[in-house]
C-alpha cells in the first residue's frame, strides 16, 4: 500500500516533472499565459499520460524491444488525437486556445519519459498511479505558472465560462497596470528560474533537515 | 526471418488497433465539430455583416480571395464579405471580413488560426480589427507595415508581428479585389 503511495505521490512534489525534472518545457512555457489553458493542457496530458501508460505496460511484454519507440508513440499518438477530437467537439474554447501545442502533446518528453523510464518496466497499476501523480504534479506547476504569469501580465485570471459569466476576474493594481513581459516568452523564462531557484532551496532545506535528524 | 515477421506483425496489429479506435472516435465527434466550425462561421458573417443582409456564398479562389457574400440593403448591393485566406507565424490563417462597394474595411474577424497564445492569438480579441476599419482608400490605404500605425496600433500588434503582417496583405487584396469588381 506504502509503495502504491509513494508511486502516487511522488510526480506531485519530488519527482515534479516541471519543476525537478525539467521536463515538458516547451508547452509549459508556450501556454501559461492563460489559468485555463494551463487547466486544459495538464487535463489533456493528464488523459495521455494514464491510458498511454496503461497500456503501454499491458503491451510490454508483447512489443519487440526494437520497435518499442515506434509503438509507443503510436499508441501515444493515439491518445492524443482523441482528446484533440474530444476537446474540437465538447471544449471549443479551449481547444482554440491550445492551438498547435495540443497535437504536440505527441512529443511531450514527459509522455514518452515515463512510458519508457516507468511504464514498460511496472505492473499496470503502478504505471497507472505514476501517470496520474506526474499528470496531477504537471497540471499543478503548469497552473501555478499560469496563475502567477496571467495575473501579473494582463491582470486577470480566465477560468472557464459559466452562463452569464464570461469566467474572468479581475486582478485589482495589475488588472490597470499590467506587467506585460510577464505575458512574454521573456516572462515565462524569469519566472521558471525563480520557481527552479525556490524549489531547488527547499529540496536543499529539506535534505538538509533530514541530515540534521540523523545526525 | 520469424523475429522480423513478428515485429512487423506486432506494430501492424497496433496501428491496426489504432485506426479502428479512432475512426470510431472520428464518428461520435464529427458531427459536433462540423456543427461547431459551421456556426463559427455563421456568427463571423453575421458580425461582419454590420446589419445588412448576407446573400448567397460564391466560390472566387483567387489569391487571398476563396469566397464571397454580397452585402444587401433595400435591394441594392452595398458590399462584400469575402472569405480570405493568408499565412501567419503558426500556418493558416482564416478571415472573414467586409467591404463598401468602394473596397473601404467595414469589418474583419478571424476565426481561424494556429498563432502562438498570448502573442499571435491576439488577433482574436475584439478590437484588434479595428487597426483596419476605415482602410482602403487612397488617402488612407490598408496598413500592410507596422510603419504605417500610430503608436497605439503599433502596441496591440506589438509581438505579432508575422499574425498582422498576414492578416493585413490579405485585406489589403480584398480590399483591391472589391475595386476590381
Amino acid at each position: 500500500m506504502g509503495n502504491h503511495t509513494k508511486e502516487l505521490t511522488k510526480g506531485i512534489f519530488k519527482e515534479n516533472p516541471t519543476f525537478i525534472i525539467m521536463l515538458g518545457m516547451c508547452p509549459t512555457l508556450a501556454v501559461t499565459t492563460q489559468f485555463i489553458n494551463a487547466l486544459g493542457m495538464g487535463a489533456g496530458v493528464l488523459f495521455v499520460l494514464l491510458f498511454s501508460n496503461i497500456f503501454i505496460s499491458l503491451l510490454k511484454n508483447v512489443i519487440p524491444n526494437s520497435v518499442r519507440i515506434p509503438c509507443y508513440v503510436v499508441v501515444i499518438a493515439s491518445f492524443v488525437t482523441i482528446v484533440e477530437m474530444v476537446f474540437h467537439a465538447f471544449l471549443p474554447s479551449i481547444y482554440e486556445a491550445l492551438g498547435v501545442y495540443l497535437p504536440l502533446i505527441v512529443v511531450n518528453c514527459i509522455i514518452l519519459g515515463r512510458a519508457e523510464a516507468f511504464a514498460n518496466k511496472n505492473t499496470v497499476l503502478d504505471s497507472a498511479l505514476d501517470a496520474i501523480g506526474m499528470g496531477i504534479g504537471f497540471t499543478l506547476a503548469l497552473s501555478l505558472i499560469a496563475l502567477i504569469r496571467e495575473s501579473f501580465g494582463s491582470g486577470t485570471i480566465t477560468f472557464m465560462a459559466i452562463g452569464s459569466w464570461d469566467g474572468v476576474i479581475k486582478v485589482p493594481f495589475f488588472n490597470k497596470w499590467p506587467v506585460r513581459v510577464m505575458s512574454l516568452a521573456a516572462g515565462a523564462l524569469l519566472l521558471m528560474g525563480y520557481l527552479k531557484a525556490f524549489f531547488n532551496w527547499n529540496t536543499a532545506r529539506r535534505s538538509a533537515k533530514a541530515e540534521e535528524g540523523k545526525a | 526471418m520469424s523475429r522480423y515477421l513478428k515485429t512487423a506483425l506486432v506494430l501492424a496489429a497496433i496501428c491496426a488497433v489504432a485506426a479502428l479506435v479512432l475512426a470510431l472516435m472520428n464518428m461520435l465527434t464529427k458531427p459536433y465539430i462540423e456543427a461547431y466550425e459551421a456556426n463559427k462561421v455563421t456568427s463571423a458573417l453575421e458580425q461582419v455583416s454590420c446589419g445588412m443582409a448576407i446573400g448567397e456564398r460564391e466560390e472566387v479562389n483567387s489569391g487571398y480571395v476563396q469566397y464571397m457574400h454580397k452585402l444587401t440593403s433595400s435591394g441594392k448591393t452595398t458590399g462584400y464579405i469575402l472569405g480570405l485566406v493568408s499565412n501567419g507565424y503558426g500556418g493558416q490563417l482564416t478571415i472573414v471580413a467586409s467591404y463598401d462597394a468602394n473596397g473601404v474595411v467595414m469589418a474583419a474577424k478571424l476565426i481561424a488560426d494556429s498563432e502562438t497564445p498570448g502573442l499571435g492569438k491576439k488577433a482574436e480579441n475584439d478590437g484588434y480589427m479595428d487597426i483596419f476599419v476605415g482602410t482602403g482608400t487612397a488617402d488612407r490605404p490598408v496598413p500592410t507595415k507596422k510603419g504605417m500605425l500610430n503608436d497605439l496600433d503599433v502596441a496591440t500588434v506589438s509581438g505579432a508581428s508575422m499574425t498582422f503582417t498576414g492578416i493585413s496583405k490579405a485585406l489589403s487584396s480584398g480590399s483591391d479585389f472589391v475595386k476590381s469588381l
